[in-house]
């Protein structure tokens, strides 16, 4: 373990702080009597406040002074093994950090207005609490298994938030599926965890880092990848995400956009030096399907929540693409970029889902207040939403001057370098690459059309003149600071160049000038938004019926696949073990039970008739016996006569003969 | 009095069943404070062993008188005796035992039905299970195991549901199937091992330690591990070892002789079921650790990937019943099967880790099977309905009670930062080394065992979707009044559990500094002997 603290107490008090005071504001949320829970929404806003000016702060001096540093302590040890609990920071914490406890002080912001009047608003809070204590101890954890426990600390903060409104049976359903579907990833990361314990006796990262090229090295790091394909919902285990839509949208924003199911990217990242050339191929082609299998399904969709939560599975996609590729200095970037401005679109869908629903709450007429067919010329409506959502939608499809040019510039760069001139299948990787922004542009805009331009479905439908009202201060506020933190200059200085500010701290090897592949993802994208422009402006949205777009619309049937593999097959399987245990272990209970009882009757039977049947018929014979000659003393002179004569007459014949 | 602390921990509660028959059985309120009181006198005695004893791996508290001393003149001399001690297998599971059977015995104040019998059977258990976790005469020990059959049969066959009768039967005949084949084990034993401290003539010992010590063989007797006998084909050690496994598998219970669990869970009043669960249970993991593997230490590295082998397919074959269940209370036994399960995988792989966390399992089990058939009483109590199909959005009805149920729920699928998390993960970190150390266990058993995970998460999180998610409504006989949160008296069992499972997961050293001393002794010895056996064996 390398301890490094030289000046930096007072970064390790304030990172341990910052870890620290959203628990505090958990518990907090725990103890405090439900009568009281305004009181609740005002401690954690504070202490995530103070968290997070804690963490930024910790943050903006390790950038600048480059001092990381990591402590630890003995968790549990056993008679030669030490498990330990231990923090480090490094160029990835570092970034991790603001994200991390920026976007979640701006939710639980938000959420004070969108949540207001909700009855589990405590709950709702704590578990907000919960979650970014979870999240930051998994970016600051040293070892494996600290991170592994974290990482599923995560994902229960995530089952119940999506199953806050446990009252619908879809946030039920859906809340259980992403825990499933994270466990079974989760299992996938245990193994790699025990061919780690076996083969190098650490999970210290700093110790590992010095561990030689082994053999099991591939195993180990697609196992921890199955983590990676849950948690970030890579194909094949991608339809949780789209599902966990069903919970409160702030949360959508917080946990299923910016940081939760990022967290696989970050793990890849810190863990990239495990990773052997061949499972980063693997990396590189799961990444790859799943970008494009989401991207393709998000221009179908018709739910605005849906169509973001795509969109994340497929930057995710991007992202892990990325690292396959050999940069995860350009997927933190993308990682980093993408948090902002796609939680300043899920607060924005947020914001026109809460006026709809106001809407719907005041005309007391009821329509779906998430499809986007109810939405259009909101523009005029929702003037401060209509902008932070364009600026952040601008970032994510990938335009000049916003944060995503930058990101998906700098992976675009390492692809194109990565697949090299010769032809190959890695081309294939590359293709997709540019393919992908190119779809992001197409659905994005399709949604800003339809949902801002145009003319006000919603009046349409309500039949009536009515008035939309612009969401409150606490929650237009977020929406403004992220959508000015999803502009070029979080990341770069120079619009045009990715290695600004934050580049250098990932990657040791800066690139120079602007390359040709710059040039090409600017006017690549443009060209995307003229098509865009052109094929979905005035373009309605009809539930269409034809094949190809049910395929994209259900994500290629996944689900269906998984209950014809998975779900049937095992609820088969336990209906088999229960009547195992019923008709096979019972049953030969209950046989050997009947045959011991029927050999008990038996020897009953035999003791009644035979034993005490022989016993019974010898008095037996004895009484008849006795009876028979007893009847000759009867005491009767007559009769002793009459035997007496008999007798004679008997003796006199047998005489005769 | 530092020395008799055992014994007054065993006795305390036989003393109060003593003066319990001479109380009129009109006296209901008495048997109650006078069972909690015994109860309570034991934590005070607990806590005096707690603080006295010394982490490491030797004996202490150690009691031996002579018990029985018969010269049978040229067959030697029959010795047994009152030998009584604490090491760091079963000083967790005592620490388990006394609240466990307080919480046992307060969550008992509800019953009505022959209470006078009722508290005076709780007060023989008790004594009975601390008995059998501190004997290490085996005779002792196999006098109060014995002793513990007869209160939990009529406790079930009295006190039960509608089909107690079958069920008592059931566990009876079950368990006595097990006590036959330790009984043959123990009589093989008790012919072979002398006592070594006696010169002269030939003693007869029941003395566990001496078991396990080779030296102590007479030679050519039919357990004598340099001369092994065989019938047919087969080792006698390696079939005594097959012996014992199932006869400690029954009580752990291990598939495929485990149906007498579910019956009895389900047919049990719930204090019996949480003693059922977090202490019976435990007795066969205990004995496979303190006399299968060290008596028989070959045998147990011959057969390992076998109990490994009915360690995965319990948690696995486990889960999956558990998932069929649509009883609350059936999936919670089947639950405990999925779960002890882990404590043989991690028995077979003889490693520090997996045999500490099997140790840690089975106190982490305790607590947690505790907590979740309390939960499953609190409704049981409410409605006398526990079919999962009858129940919809509990959550908004009774939410404290789900609170409580998403604890133990998430506790005993292993969420990190319950006890289960560290037992678990010991046990796959030592199941998956055993290849590369000892090469006892193919490392494929730990990865199909992951596969439990994933169907603990299934079936518990579908319980929770089906039960308490989703609009509030109820079927059968029960109305909504009749379901008002919890009450304090249930808070009383259940928080402490709460917290001991919470405390277990986040700051485990304390209870491994018990717990892995013993385990690595274990370790050594079975492995060292094992070693030493197998090669005098082979030439």
């Amino acid at each position: 373990m390398v301890t490094e603290i030289i000046n930096s107490n007072w970064t390790v008090s304030c990172t341990i702080a910052a870890l620290c005071l959203p628990l505090i504001s958990f518990i907090l949320a725990c103890i405090i009597p439900n009568r009281y829970s305004w009181v609740v929404t005002i401690t954690s806003l504070l202490l995530l406040f103070v968290s997070m000016i804690m963490a930024c702060s910790v943050s903006l001096t390790i950038l600048n002074n480059h001092e990381y540093w990591s402590i630890a302590t003995t968790w549990f040890s056993l008679s030669k093994v030490h498990f330990t609990v231990g923090f480090h920071v490094d160029s990835l914490t570092v970034l991790m950090l603001p994200v991390v406890t920026i976007v979640s002080f701006l939710v639980h912001l938000y959420s004070t207005g969108y949540m207001a009047g909700d009855k589990n608003v405590k709950q709702y809070f704590a578990m907000l609490g919960f979650f970014t204590f979870s999240m930051l101890g998994l970016i600051l954890a040293d070892n494996l298994l600290l991170l592994f426990v974290f990482w599923e600390l995560v994902g229960f903060s995530s089952y119940m938030l999506i199953g806050h409104w446990y009252d619908k049976p879809a946030a039920g359903a859906a809340s259980k599926k992403a825990f499933i579907f994270n466990r079974i990833g989760d299992a996938g990361f245990l193994i790699g965890l025990m061919i780690i314990w076996a083969n190098a006796g650490s999970f210290n990262l700093e110790s590992l880092h010095h561990v030689e090229i082994y053999s099991w090295q591939t195993a180990a790091t697609l196992c921890l990848f199955c983590g990676v394909i849950g948690k970030s919902a890579q194909f094949p285990l991608l339809t949780w995400l789209p599902d966990a839509m069903e919970g409160p949208t702030p949360v959508s924003a917080l946990i299923h956009a910016a940081t939760m199911v990022a967290a696989g990217v970050y793990l890849l990242a810190k863990l990239f030096f495990l990773f052997t050339p061949e499972a980063l191929q693997v990396v590189a082609i799961i990444g790859t399907i799943t970008a494009l299998i989401a991207s393709l399904s998000a221009l179908v969709q018709t739910d605005i929540k849906k169509i973001l939560a795509y969109s994340t599975l497929s930057q995710l996609g991007f992202m892990v693409l990325a690292v396959g590729t050999g940069s995860p200095q350009a997927a933190m970037l993308h990682l980093f970029t993408h948090a902002f401005f796609k939680a300043g679109l899920f607060l924005g869908a947020g914001a026109i889902i809460h006026s709809l629903h106001q809407l719907e709450h005041h005309t007391h007429q009821h329509f779906d207040v998430q499809d986007i067919r109810t939405m259009g010329g909101l523009r005029k409506e929702l003037p401060v939403t209509f902008i932070t959502f364009l600026i952040c939608g601008a970032a994510l499809s990938g335009l000049p001057f916003f944060s995503g040019f930058l990101s998906k510039d700098a992976i675009l760069n390492s692809v194109t370098a990565w697949a090299g001139t010769s032809l190959s299948w890695k081309w294939f990787i590359v293709i997709s690459a540019f393919a992908i922004p190119f779809l992001t542009m197409l659905y994005t805009f399709r949604l800003i059309w339809y949902v801002f331009f145009g003319e006000n479905r919603t009046k349409a439908i309500i039949g009536q003149a009515v008035k939309f009202g612009e969401v409150p201060f606490v929650m237009r506020m977020p929406l403004i600071i992220l959508s000015v933190c999803s502009l070029w200059f979080i990341v770069s200085p120079n619009p045009s160049e990715f290695h600004g500010w934050l580049y250098h701290t990932l990657s040791v090897t800066p690139e120079d000038g602007i390359s040709l592949t710059t040039v090409i993802s600017a006017g690549w994208v443009l060209l995307a938004l003229v098509v865009s422009y052109f094929y979905f402006r005035n373009r309605s949205i009809e539930s269409s019926t034809s094949a190809l777009s049910q395929l994209l619309y259900n994500s290629f049937y996944l689900d269906k696949i998984y209950e014809v593999i998975i779900t049937v097959p095992v609820n088969k399987l336990t209906a088999l073990t229960e009547k195992i245990d019923i008709r096979w272990v019972d049953g030969f209970i209950h046989a050997t039970v009947l045959v011991n009882v029927t050999l008990a009757h038996v020897i009953s039977w035999f003791d009644k008739y035979i034993v005490d049947g022989g016993v019974n018929g010898m008095a037996r014979v004895a009484g008849s016996v006795g009876s028979v000659t007893r009847s000759f003393q009867g005491g009767k002179i007559q009769l002793y006569i009459f035997w007496a004569v008999l007798g004679i007459i008997i003796f006199l014949i047998s005489m005769l003969i | 009095m530092q020395h008799y602390l055992l014994s007054l921990l065993i006795f305390t509660p036989l003393l109060a069943a003593l003066i319990a028959l001479f109380i009129p059985a009109e006296k209901k309120g008495v048997f109650f404070s006078l069972a909690a009181g015994a109860c309570f006198v034991q934590l005070v005695f607990l806590v005096m062993i707690l603080t006295g004893y010394k982490a490491g791996a030797s004996l202490q508290f150690v009691e031996q008188h002579n018990w029985i001393t018969i010269d049978l003149g040229t067959w030697g001399v029959l010795k047994a005796e009152y030998f009584v001690g604490l090491d760091g297998l079963n000083l967790p599971l005592v620490a388990l035992t006394v609240p466990i059977m307080l919480i046992a015995t307060l969550a008992s104040y509800s019953i009505q039905k022959s209470v006078k019998g009722y508290f005076i059977l709780l007060l023989i258990l008790n004594a009975a299970i601390i008995g059998s976790f501190v004997a290490l005469d085996f005779l002792l020990f196999y006098f109060f195991f014995e002793f513990m059959l007869l209160p939990m049969f009529f406790l079930i066959g009295i006190w039960g549901g509608p089909r107690r009768e079958y069920a008592s039967i059931k566990f009876f005949l079950y368990t006595l199937l097990g006590s036959i084949l330790i009984l043959i084990v123990m009589i093989g034993l008790y012919i072979s091992v002398q006592d070594p401290d006696v010169p002269g003539k030939i003693t007869h010992t029941f003395n566990m330690l001496h078991m396990s010590n080779p030296i102590n063989y007479i030679s050519n007797s039919i357990l004598d591990p340099n001369h092994a006998w065989k019938i047919g084909s087969f080792d006698v050690r390696v079939l005594a070892f097959v012996f014992l496994f199932i006869g400690f598998g029954i009580k752990l219970p291990m598939v495929p002789f485990h149906t007498w669990l579910p019956d009895a869970h389900v047919e049990a009043p719930t204090p019996v079921s949480v003693i059922l669960a977090a202490l019976l249970l435990k007795i066969g993991g205990y004995g496979l650790l303190r006399i299968a593997y060290p008596v028989f230490p070959e045998a147990a590295l011959h057969m390992s990937w076998f109990v490994g082998l009915v360690g995965v397919i319990s948690i696995i074959y486990g889960a999956l019943n558990a998932m069929a269940s649509k009883d609350l209370k059936r999936l919670i036994a089947y639950s405990s099967v999925s779960h002890m399960g882990f404590v043989l995988l991690g028995i077979a792989s003889v490693t520090t880790e997996g045999v500490s966390g099997a140790m840690y399992q089975m106190v982490s089990h305790g607590i947690i099977s505790a907590l979740l058939f309390l939960i499953a009483g609190v409704l049981y109590d409410r409605t006398n309905d526990r079919m999962i199909s009858n129940y919809s959005g509990l959550a908004s009805k009774m939410p404290m009670y789900f609170g409580v149920v998403l604890i133990g729920f998430f506790a005993s699928l292993g969420l990190p930062g319950f006890s289960g998390f560290i037992a678990e993960i010991m046990v796959f970190l030592g199941a998956f080394k055993s290849h590369s150390v000892n090469g006892l266990l193919p490392t494929s058993l730990a990865v199909i065992a992951t596969l439990g995970l994933i169907l603990g998460a299934a079936y518990y999180l579908w319980t929770i979707q089906r039960m308490f998610f989703g609009p509030f409504s109820i079927k059968g006989n029960t109305s909504a009044s009749q379901l008002p949160d919890l009450i304090r008296s249930e808070y009383v069992v259940l928080l402490p559990l709460v917290l001991a499972t919470l405390f277990f997961g986040i700051y485990p050293q304390p209870l491994l500094d018990f717990i892995n001393p013993y385990a690595q002794y274990l370790v050594d010895v079975v492995i060292s002997h094992g070693k030493v056996i197998g090669s005098t064996l082979n030439h």
